[in-house]
């Protein structure tokens, strides 16, 4: 990868020879071209051309059956002639499946990538330029180009200031990126007017106008038009995560959507490659991508591609399953629908919502392609301008990444320097550090962050690439497991955690095979280390002693709460623990209110005093940082609800017409109600929600409690101090069984403990909680108001 | 520990009568250190036979009280003058600061291990022993974390490799296992019986430990290599019927048995808690016990992990102080080695700060100061004053409690109680119930209150893990909560 991405000057001819391999990806693409344009399939995409399945090189086309009946056999032979007449294809009645097909010029084979074209816009389809323009004197041709790392825009080599002499070494970002990487604003060069820019297909795809899939099957359908059953790839941008800052320009993901399409709407290849024949086929032209993960749709999860997974020479285990896959579907589909298409959608359809949808449906006109992971986003939401409030609430989420994190730059800076000093140099000397802090001071945050920011130098090649394992105690299954984990990640295999602990015991005491990309060094974070504890601690006694092994390239990071872990452990583990330690203490108000400010910053939705009300009265309790967003949070929805009520409610209340310019801050008053609702115990609000019965009996044993004394009292005098209560206050007394009842209700919300037993009348009952507290809850009862008589 | 003395006595006592002398009382220790100090230490001495392990800090505020007495003494310097020729360090230079950093790795074995001969010779004579007349036997290793265990066995096995070969003898095969890396305590038969027939095929009827036992019992015409088996941290073996361990050292008891076991682990007893049938068999095995090192030895292996560089990165004093400390505390290699590693850091932070005209070009005193209190700090108070205020006030609500009752332990109902009381004298909003519970949560995670386990929340058992007199201390400043603890 350490190499421009350079265009030579020879350029393969891309007709050639149907037959040549595929497996190679071309370097046409960015090159001098003497052919101006490339017009393999583009001549008219509504015209149904013929197909032409090559069957030589390739007798075996995947028999379904293991009985092929007569039929079959005679259209296997029919099929193995070079040019079948449409006649004789017209015949068939079945599915034919080819494991390459000649098409229109093209070579596809099953397992190449190609381009799909969207039928929507003619504009996309109009013209396929094989050759990129300058983005600055907007020619085509000419000398060697060179590509932009970041823009991936193509630039001759004497159209740049200063001009270039050769393709540099190294990665070369043009001057537009670099400056607008400094935060400046450039202005790009703009197309002469009257020439319309020319788009690649590569362009195009990444801005899905185009799309790009992976071929699983060939077959021909009875009425003779060619399909292939293909995996869709998308772009990051289609993920339900969007695109993420550690996402190359050339990434795709592979997805598990199937659908089938017509060979019609295929434009020609493109070739998407793991990560270890990307980085050599590094001047391979334009249409080459980069595809490390898997993307499940219906999920939205990411699997990481293995290496026998795919790969035309050693996907064996992987394409045999999926190709069986296949077969198993056809040959249903055969049974069930010799004629019949209809059925066949039907099953298609129930397989795979998506597949009716998808591109060229069975009827060849339904070209509404519903692409994965595509959710258009509502026009009331889009057209709709979040107030500051509305702002404010979705930037106190916690789930959302804070731009900055304030008050941790020393912790940072200590992770960074830690982090450094074991991986800067070639030989990576193992260590450990442990993290320790109460929650929500910001643990996890500030290594992710120091972490990413390492990435980054990766990418400007500051730093030497390394591995990130994250793992966090709490999802897994058992402590065992870690292994299984660790292994995956690194290798891309699941196996069981006892082969596991074995592959990586041997890996890391023995150092890595010679491979150069398994050397990198690994960093791993254990978030709730302490829940690797098992009975002999051998799980963390082996991750911990991994970094003291000479070879073995590994940093361990630990994160728990509690501060006297590695006293707790056994003394050997301890030893090998190291004696670096971090402590994340609490916030104190001014870090909590500098968290909160510089979440809100350039959101005019809270007042200064109520952002330190918060800071304060969190500070005094725990210094949870987190504690200290969700009470903001709430209190910005809190003001956000009243300010939403219909205008006439709201006129009642004095706070908002105060507010002369229509600006609503969210005030002490609102924090000081999320507060509440934060800090209260849910109890008093059950107290305070109970039936009438309900709090007549709380207030009785409140009274009986403050008059006798005793904590303890039987059911039976309770029942005989609610009747005189209520008798006094004209209240019509309730029935023995209905108290008991209620009683029961009390008691099984826990407000009220019983004892044990059925012994209803002489039962034993005691509050659950401090007789304060059912007098703050009941104090101010509407529809009771002699009970605060009593209390 | 018996086996030990007498086999050591011998050779050591003669040579250093004063150094064997008084280890065991504190104000012995204090004379000990004043012998240090009237005749330098040689450097390059043999290791000498100091202290066993000790465990008190204490002692390290005397070896303190006389190292910062002692920074204008000069016989001292005088030992160190040869260290001042050689080039300066330039800690700058990042492949310099990288040899260095290697050097003092955990990682890196040095090449040869100082301080440990004895041990050594020790295990490799019994080794030697058991090749030169076949039979089997058994060793077991113990000693402190950090010690050296696998490190100098490690080395025995190499030697024991090319002694056999110059003598001519047949090598034996060599199998180490760590235990924690099986996933089954009896997996380590099967490992066993592979190395041994890694063709010939296993009797399927028999169990792996079967084929052992049979293969042992009977006379084999076949090669008489032996195996040499070392067990890493043998005690993970232990199982409840502790079948394991006693088969395996069965194992070198039967007629025709081939193997040299050599067990590591920490407990010094192991042997004598998990294996009584063994010694009325008479096939205990023989203890070699790794002492934690002492002062002195520390100081020596550093400066031997240093002699590959060439130039001087510490000085003599730093890493006396290192030693020292390490010494009082745990006598654990790995962590005087972090200490160092975490000085160098604390160097190279300086001079990423400090300006271009300041040079530092040698680790000194204060920063080792640094490192040490990094790694030894109880930063009890500190942890106090930093927590929020209603943990505080917890914290005091509980030294009140005791101090009233006399008691060691209260519930969590009793101590909300108390906090409550204070919270409504010093008018300050107490907080409910649940956030009361979860507040001493988290005070338990830092170590500081204990709670118990039980049914009801409220009945929680509550103690102090920290002193009560640490908590009067934080607040002293502090008339606020000065005026809590008095009420």
């Amino acid at each position: 990868m350490d190499q421009t991405p350079a265009k030579s000057n020879s350029k393969p001819s891309q007709k050639k020879s149907p037959m040549s391999e595929p497996a190679t990806p071309r370097r046409s693409l960015r090159l001098r071209s003497p052919h101006p344009k490339y017009t393999q399939s583009s001549q008219s995409p509504t015209k149904p051309k013929r197909p032409l399945p090559v069957s030589t090189r390739s007798p075996s086309f995947s028999p379904i059956t293991p009985n092929p009946p007569e039929s079959k056999r005679r259209k296997r032979s029919n099929s193995s002639d070079p040019k079948p007449s449409a006649s004789t294809s017209r015949t068939l009645k079945r599915r034919v499946y080819y494991k390459k097909v000649v098409f229109d010029g093209g070579e596809f084979e099953v397992g190449d990538d190609v381009y799909v074209k969207r039928r929507e816009g003619a504009e996309s389809d109009a013209e396929d330029p094989e050759v990129e323009e300058c983005r600055i004197c907007f020619r085509t041709g000419g000398t060697v180009m060179i590509e932009c790392d970041d823009c991936l825009g193509g630039f001759h080599l004497k159209c740049l200031k200063p001009p270039l002499r050769k393709v540099p070494e190294g990665d070369w970002v043009c001057a537009f990126c670099e400056a607008e990487k400094m935060g400046k604003v450039v202005e790009r060069p703009k197309p002469p007017e009257g020439k319309r820019l020319r788009r690649t297909a590569k362009e195009k795809l990444l801005s899905s106008d185009l799309w790009a899939a992976r071929i699983e099957s060939l077959f021909r359908e009875p009425d003779g038009s060619y399909w292939l059953r293909c995996k869709w790839y998308i772009i990051p941008e289609e993920t339900a995560v969007g695109r993420q800052p550690h996402n190359l320009r050339r990434e795709l993901y592979l997805t598990n959507d199937f659908s089938d399409i017509e060979m019609e709407s295929v434009l020609r290849h493109c070739y998407v490659l793991r990560p270890k024949d990307f980085k050599e086929a590094s001047n391979d032209g334009d249409d080459v991508f980069y595809c490390e993960y898997e993307y499940d749709i219906h999920w939205h999860n990411f699997k990481r591609l293995t290496d026998n997974d795919d790969g035309p020479e050693n996907n064996e285990a992987g394409n045999d399953e999926t190709y069986k896959f296949a077969n198993d579907l056809s040959s249903d589909a055969d049974q069930d629908s010799e004629y019949e298409e209809e059925t066949t959608m039907d099953y298609s359809s129930f397989k795979n919502q998506s597949h009716e949808l998808a591109a060229n449906s069975r009827k060849g006109r339904i070209f509404g392609l519903q692409k994965v992971g595509i959710t258009k986003i509502p026009e009331h939401v889009r057209c709709h301008k979040q107030t500051d409030l509305e702002k404010a609430k979705a930037t106190l989420l916690l789930a959302t990444l804070p731009k900055s994190l304030p008050c941790r730059n020393k912790e940072m800076e200590e992770i960074t320097s830690f982090v450094k000093g074991a991986i800067s140099n070639d030989q990576c000397l193992g260590r450990c550090l442990y993290i320790h802090g109460v929650p929500g001071t910001g643990k996890t945050m500030s290594v992710l962050a120091v972490m990413r920011k390492l990435r980054s130098e990766v990418g400007t090649g500051a730093l030497k690439p390394f591995r990130f394992v994250e793992i966090n105690g709490l999802k897994l299954a058992s402590p065992e497991n870690i292994y299984k984990i660790i292994y995956e990640e690194l290798s891309g295999n699941r196996v069981g955690w006892k082969k596991a602990l074995h592959y990586l015991n041997e890996r890391f005491s023995d150092g890595p095979e010679v491979r150069e990309e398994e050397n990198q060094p690994i960093i791993l974070l254990i978030d709730e280390l302490d829940l690797l504890l098992t009975r002999n601690q051998s799980v963390l006694y082996n991750i911990l002693n991994w970094p003291t092994k000479p070879n073995s390239k590994l940093v361990v990071i630990g994160i728990a709460n509690t501060m006297d872990l590695p006293e707790k452990l056994l003394p050997r583990i301890s030893s090998r623990m190291g004696i670096q330690r971090l402590c994340f203490g609490p916030y104190n108000y001014p870090q909590l209110q500098e968290i909160i400010s510089s979440r809100l910053r350039g959101i005019d939705a809270f007042e200064e005093q109520a952002i330190e009300f918060a800071s304060r009265k969190v500070a005094a309790m725990s210094g949870d940082a987190r504690r200290a967003l969700e009470i903001c949070r709430r209190a910005a929805e809190l003001a956000d609800y009243r300010l939403k009520q219909p205008l006439e409610s709201t006129r009642m209340s004095s706070s908002v017409n105060s507010n002369s310019k229509g600006k609503y801050l969210v005030s002490m008053a609102d924090i000081e109600a999320a507060i509440h609702e934060v800090f209260q115990a849910p109890h008093i609000q059950i107290m305070k929600n109970c039936s009438k019965l309900g709090k007549i009996i709380l207030v009785a044993m409140v009274h009986e409690l403050h008059r006798g004394g005793l904590a303890e009292m039987t059911f039976e005098k309770l029942a005989t101090t609610i009747l005189s209560l209520c008798t006094s206050n004209r209240e019509v007394p309730p029935g023995y069984d209905t108290l008991l009842k209620v009683g029961c209700k009390l008691g099984e919300s826990r407000i009220i403990l019983c004892e044990e037993g059925t012994k209803h009348r002489l039962q034993k009952l005691q509050l659950n909680y401090p007789s304060e507290d059912v007098a703050f809850a009941l104090k101010d009862c509407s529809d009771l108001p002699w009970l605060s008589k009593y209390l | 520990m018996p086996t030990l003395r007498s086999a050591s006595n011998p050779s050591s006592s003669p040579s250093y009568p004063k150094q064997r002398g008084g280890v065991s009382t504190p104000n012995k220790k204090r004379s000990r250190s004043k012998s240090t100090e009237s005749t330098p230490i040689d450097a390059r001495s043999p290791a000498k036979w100091s202290s066993p392990r000790r465990s008190n800090g204490g002692v390290g505020e005397i070896c303190n009280g006389i190292v910062y007495s002692n920074l204008s003494k000069s016989p001292r310097k005088r030992l160190y003058d040869d260290h001042v020729e050689k080039p300066k360090w330039n800690p700058r230079d990042p492949a310099q600061m990288l040899a260095v950093k290697e050097a003092l790795h955990v990682a890196t074995a040095p090449a040869n291990v100082v301080c440990r001969e004895e041990e050594q010779k020790r295990v490799l004579e019994f080794c030697k022993a058991c090749i030169e007349q076949e039979k089997a036997g058994s060793l077991y290793v113990c000693g402190c974390p950090g010690t050296g265990k696998t490190l100098s066995i490690d080395k025995v096995k190499d030697s024991l490799v090319l002694w056999s070969g110059e003598e001519g003898l047949q090598s034996p095969d060599v199998l180490a296992i760590n235990c924690t890396s099986l996933t089954n305590t009896s997996e380590i038969f099967s490992k066993i019986v592979a190395k041994f027939h890694s063709r010939k095929k296993i009797n399927g009827r028999l169990s792996v430990l079967q084929h052992l036992q049979h293969l042992f019992s009977q006379r084999h015409s076949s090669s008489r290599r032996m195996i040499l088996i070392i067990v890493d941290e043998i005690d993970y073996l232990v199982t409840k019927d502790r079948a394991v361990l006693h088969d395996l050292f069965m194992l070198t008891t039967f007629p025709f048995s081939r193997c040299i076991l050599i067990g590591i682990a920490n407990a010094i007893d192991l042997a004598d808690r998990f294996l009584p049938k063994l010694e009325s068999l008479n096939c205990k095995p023989i203890v070699v016990t790794f002492r934690a090192y002492s002062k002195d030895q520390i100081l020596k292996i550093i400066q031997e992990r240093l002699m590959v560089l060439g130039y001087n990165v510490f000085q003599p004093l730093a890493l006396e102080f290192c030693a020292r400390k390490v010494a009082a505390a745990s006598g654990d290699m790995r962590r005087a080695l972090g200490v160092c590693r975490s000085a160098i850091e604390v160097l190279e932070a300086e001079l990423r700060n400090a300006s271009q005209e300041q040079e530092v070009d040698i680790v000194t005193f204060d920063h080792m100061d640094i490192a040490l209190s990094k790694a030894f700090k109880s930063a009890v108070v500190d942890i106090i004053l930093a927590l929020p205020q209603h943990q505080q006030i917890i914290l005091c609500a509980t030294v009140k409690l005791f101090r009233h009752c006399k008691r060691k332990a209260t519930t969590i109902g009793e101590l909300n109680r108390s906090y409550s009381e204070i919270c409504k004298s010093t008018q300050i909003p107490a907080a409910g119930t649940l956030e009361f519970s979860s507040m001493c949560s988290v005070l338990s995670d830092q170590g500081l209150l204990k709670l118990g386990q039980s049914k009801e929340e409220k009945l929680r058992r509550v103690t102090l893990q920290i002193d009560t007199s640490d908590i009067i201390f934080a607040f002293k400043g502090n008339r606020f909560f000065q005026s809590c603890l008095e009420q």
